[in-house]
């Protein structure tokens, strides 16, 4: 069965075998830095530090906001 | 173009003996904006609300004016040397000799971005370092209930001014920037861009401080 997740409004699918089991496997997936990304999930903040350990829920809306360099 | 209305048309008043000069808003006289990081967008940043009589600023920079700042940072050249702080507090009471301002020549860390802006009503993310302002941001949105942050994204380059946006991502956080233009090989930062970010960045901080909510939702992006 396939599952969800919204991410930055967009509404993305995932096959059971592709389904990130956490916050990190997603940035993963993603191809996004940990280091330069604040997560928040349905409205909470994910701190970086629990992103290993913070499972991933069909249904779940997710804002990645991510930085780049300057200032 | 929104006209602005004051909340208490007999809280507002011209400042003393100069005619010309905008009015100074009583909402911004008491407020507290925390200012991290004195660089491209902190220097200017704390120069726009000082020339608004901005309440108190709270200035944190550990770095000293190094020469190849001077081509996007709001110091001269005889301040090469000299701390951040140290500089940017005599430029601002160029302005306006009273300015209330405080500096803290340290490093921030979560730790200490809790104790130091503790006061602040907003805090204006001014790193250069991506990793700097996911750090600063994920401390504030987690750990200081309240606050709101006005962090910046994708600034580097010329040109593009309308690429740059305010954004209002939640009721703490609102994010400024193109989202993507990051500093690297061939992708200088240039007063300019920098300026306009942080014009945004005051702008947003005003607007914060003056409605206390967010009024830009309506007609902000996305």
């Amino acid at each position: 069965m396939n599952r969800t997740l919204t991410i930055n409004g967009s509404e993305k699918t995932f096959a059971d075998s592709q389904w990130p089991v956490s916050v990190a496997d997603l940035l993963g997936k993603l191809q996004i830095d940990q280091a330069t990304v604040v997560a928040e999930i349905d409205g909470q903040i994910v701190e970086r530090n629990r992103f290993s350990e913070t499972p991933l829920h069909h249904g779940q809306q997710i804002e990645l906001i991510r930085f780049v360099g300057g200032g | 173009m929104k006209t602005f209305t004051p909340p208490n048309p007999g809280a507002f008043f011209l400042y003393r003996g100069a005619e010309m000069t905008p009015p100074v808003f009583f909402e911004l006289k008491q407020s507290v904006v925390g200012i991290a990081g004195l660089g491209g967008l902190g220097s200017n940043v704390a120069m726009a609300l000082t020339r608004l009589k901005t309440g108190t600023l709270i200035l944190v920079d550990f770095d000293r004016v190094e020469a190849d700042n001077l081509n996007r940072q709001n110091y001269f050249h005889d301040q090469i040397g000299r701390f951040k702080v140290d500089a940017t507090m005599d430029n601002l009471r160029r302005i306006y000799p009273d300015a209330e301002l405080e500096g803290h020549k340290v490093r921030l860390t979560p730790e200490s971005i809790v104790k130091l802006f503790a006061r602040a009503d907003v805090i204006a993310e001014c790193f250069d370092r991506a990793d700097q302002k996911q750090m600063i941001t994920e401390t504030v949105l987690a750990k200081m209930p309240g606050k709101v942050i006005v962090s910046v994204s994708g600034l580097a380059g010329w040109g593009g001014s309308n690429e740059i946006v305010t954004r209002q991502v939640s009721d703490r956080l609102i994010l400024i920037g193109d989202g993507v233009s990051g500093i690297g090989p061939g992708i200088p930062l240039t007063a300019p861009r920098v300026g306009v970010a942080a014009y945004h960045q005051a702008n947003a901080i005003v607007e914060v401080l003056m409605h206390r909510k967010m009024s830009f939702a309506a007609r902000s992006k996305s």
